[in-house]
């Protein structure tokens, strides 16, 4: 049994105390008897005093010291919880695309996790493992895990552990809170740092190893028109612009109709497909009316031009690129393990605009691996600071209040009740006693 | 075989009528009744019982001479003889709350009307008239002089009725209830009231040629008080609150012996007969002090 306040619980013994000594020492106003004699007895004060080595009233004394005991023990907040802890452990996997090994992952995580500790998996997401940590840690599918495009959020991650430490909290002093991640840039957000401020203590941060940049993505680029006329088409030129001889191809841009083999090629692993055709194929959707649009997002690139638009392309994929008025200009279709993007983006061959660094940056957002552009640098050591805490990471600290707190004290109504009802009946004790003192004195 | 005729309808009392059979309680003084009875009378006149001769006077009754004494010594002489009268008997109980004592048991009370009940078997059984008078909470109840059985089966159904309560003084209940001058007046009452104005009232009785006895009927609860401390109240006067502890204990005994003791110096100084009755006395030897209390009025004096 633990108690969430066991000041209550010393007030109440002291209170206790108190009422024994006064059993003890009390000056008690001596029982009325009617004394036909009584002008005879000489004027004195009218309280005399009653000392005993024995306590006074000693049944109306044990139900009093109840009744102050539950009143504190009511108000200490019992729990009745059985063998509690005194650290307990939240341990957090990171098994995004981040991560370059799960089985290095799942392996840091088993060295933490104990019986009784929680296991809480994520990526873009986080979900609770439910059952024995390490059990589900055993099976965990690494398979899956490294075949994922998802990035991860430590965001989702620290929400999910604040939440589900607080059903710690109810057996445990104190919960740790173990991140066990390559902690890569990508995965910190703007919101990161104000919900790492909502978990007291520190942080133990388990470092893995981070999936190798893929950049430089190599590009190569194929087109239908003839060798003469490549000079004029601005994709072209940008990706001469980007080519690596020594970087492996991840990226084929074809700027016609995609072949057997093209799509062939993309379905291998971490291969992108771009589809970026000079005219759009007849099976995209028309604009109702063409227009021209000024500016073009993807990823971190904007390219500011005057683009015509005639074609969207095709829906149902994930949009990588966006006019400047939201419409979609590029999506993502994964296909095998690799993906096709299709780009409905007309680059203006007038100009120097093949030149810029913009339109480097679009063209590589477009060759960009499967799932976006990765950041995947380690984290500032500002970040990590403050991933850690104050105590550097080695400490425990108690998990915001949640509702597997508020479970503590349940029995408080009934130690209240019982407290209650022991003062009722000390009021009919008490006048039983005095009466018996009155007959006993008469 | 029928019951004595003591117990007849008596309850509590029967025994100890019983135990008083043959017990007398003579006149102290010579009674001026004019019924014949048992105790002397103050009139001398022509009973068989010859005391004396002495010379005739002028205005004696002629025929109260001796013609026969007159004729053998030719000188005129009186032959004196000696009455004896009844003397009526008025037995007066203080009701009071302080008789109420000690609860529930009411000891005072109880032994109040078993020394009553007594004393007036005892008279009647010399064929004095008897009647008693209660002075209580709900006012004065007395029964008529007479001399006939029932009045102990009316005595003990008075005391049955009567409940002891207030503070009503025993004097003006005295006269309600027709104490007249010529009788025998029994007070039995703790004497924690209208003490005074008893005592005058007995002062003048006694110099009127009446026989007055005082039973003061004494708790053992007030002559011993228990161990515990206790706040005493006044039954009569509520607002006398006095604690009764072991550091007060000796001093009260102390006061309340030295009263008693005054209250029988001042009562015997003023004609009356004084008699202190506990409440763990037997009745019945209480009733013979009372009735011995005459010639004196210590405890065990009246054994015969």
């Amino acid at each position: 049994m633990t108690f969430a306040h066991p000041w209550a619980l010393l007030a109440a013994a002291g209170a206790a105390a108190l009422v024994i000594a006064l059993h003890f020492i009390a000056r008690r106003r001596p029982p009325t008897v009617p004394f036909p004699t009584a002008r005879f007895i000489p004027v004195r004060s009218v309280r005399a005093p009653s000392r005993s080595t024995r306590p006074a009233d000693l049944p109306l004394l044990l139900l009093r010291v109840l009744a102050l005991l539950l009143l504190g023990a009511a108000f200490a907040r019992p729990t009745l919880d059985g063998e509690r802890r005194s650290l307990a452990r939240v341990v957090a996997l990171d098994v995004s695309a981040s991560g370059s090994s799960a089985r290095e992952a799942r392996d840091s995580a088993a060295r933490y996790l104990r019986a009784g500790d929680l296991l809480v998996v994520f990526d873009s997401a986080a979900r609770l493992i439910t059952g024995d940590a390490r059990d589900s840690l055993a099976v965990l599918d690494t398979t899956a895990m490294e075949a994922t495009h998802a990035r991860g959020s430590l965001s989702a991650a620290l929400v999910a552990a604040a939440r589900t430490a607080s059903a710690l909290g109810a057996h445990a002093d104190s919960v740790e809170l173990v991140l066990v991640s390559p902690l890569a840039d990508e995965e910190w957000d703007a919101a990161t740092g104000a919900i790492r401020s909502l978990w007291p203590g520190g942080a133990r941060l388990v470092r893995t190893e981070r999936t190798r940049d893929s950049s430089p993505v190599g590009i190569e680029a194929t087109s239908a028109k003839p060798a003469s006329t490549l000079d004029d088409d601005p994709v072209l030129v940008v990706v001469e612009t980007l080519h690596d001889s020594s970087a492996r191809a991840g990226a084929r841009i074809v700027r016609g109709t995609p072949s057997a083999a093209d799509s062939g090629w993309a379905g291998g692993a971490g291969r992108v497909l771009v589809h970026w055709p000079v005219a759009a194929p007849e099976t995209w959707p028309r604009r109702e009316r063409a227009d021209t649009i000024g500016a073009v997002v993807a990823g971190g690139a904007v390219l500011v031009a005057d683009f015509a638009r005639t074609v969207a392309p095709p829906g149902g994929g994930r949009v990588v690129a966006r006019w400047m008025d939201g419409a979609p200009a590029a999506v993502e279709r994964p296909l095998g393990e690799g993906c096709v993007r299709e780009v409905a983006i007309d680059l203006p061959s007038r100009g120097d605009l093949a030149l810029s660094e913009s339109a480097r940056r679009l063209v590589r957002a477009m060759s960009a691996p499967c799932g976006g552009a990765r950041d995947l640098d380690s984290l500032a050591e500002a970040r990590l600071a403050l991933l850690r805490g104050g105590d550097g990471g080695t400490g425990g600290g108690r998990p915001p209040v949640r509702s597997g707190e508020r479970e503590a004290g349940r029995e408080m109504p009934w130690l209240l009740a019982a407290a209650a009802l022991l003062l009722l009946l000390e009021l009919p004790l008490r006048r039983a006693s005095a009466a018996g003192e009155v007959e006993g004195s008469a | 075989m029928a019951p004595p005729l003591m117990q007849r309808d008596l309850g509590p009392y029967g025994t100890l009528l019983d135990a008083l059979r043959g017990v007398a309680w003579p006149a102290r003084r010579r009674v001026r009744g004019s019924v014949s009875g048992t105790h002397r009378s103050a009139l001398r006149g022509v009973s068989p019982e010859f005391t004396e001769y002495r010379p005739y006077r002028q205005g004696d009754d002629p025929r109260r001479l001796d013609w026969k004494l007159l004729a053998r010594t030719d000188r005129a002489s009186i032959r004196v003889t000696s009455d004896r009268s009844t003397l009526g008997t008025v037995i007066a109980l203080d009701a009071s709350a302080s008789m109420a004592f000690p609860q529930p048991a009411l000891d005072k009370w109880v032994q109040a009307c078993r020394v009553a009940m007594g004393l007036a078997a005892v008279a009647l059984a010399a064929g004095d008239p008897v009647g008693f008078i209660v002075a209580g909470a709900n006012g004065t109840r007395h029964t008529a002089l007479r001399a006939r059985r029932s009045v102990l089966e009316e005595g003990a159904r008075l005391f049955g009725e009567v409940e002891p309560a207030g503070a009503e003084p025993l004097v003006p209940a005295l006269a309600a209830g027709g104490s007249r001058r010529g009788s025998r007046l029994a007070i039995i009452s703790d004497f924690l009231g209208d003490a005074d104005d008893l005592l005058s009232l007995a002062r003048r009785r006694s110099s009127a040629g009446d026989e007055v006895h005082a039973v003061h009927v004494v708790a053992r609860e007030e002559l011993e008080p228990s161990g515990a401390t206790l706040l005493a109240v006044d039954p009569e006067a509520p607002e006398l609150r006095r604690p009764l502890a072991a550091s007060t204990r000796d001093e009260y005994r102390s006061a309340f012996a030295l009263w008693r003791a005054e209250l029988g110096r001042e009562w015997r100084a003023a004609g009356a007969a004084y008699t202190e009755v506990p409440t763990d006395e037997d009745a019945a030897r209480a009733v013979r002090r009372v009735v011995g209390a005459g010639t004196d009025a210590t405890p065990g004096s009246a054994e015969r």
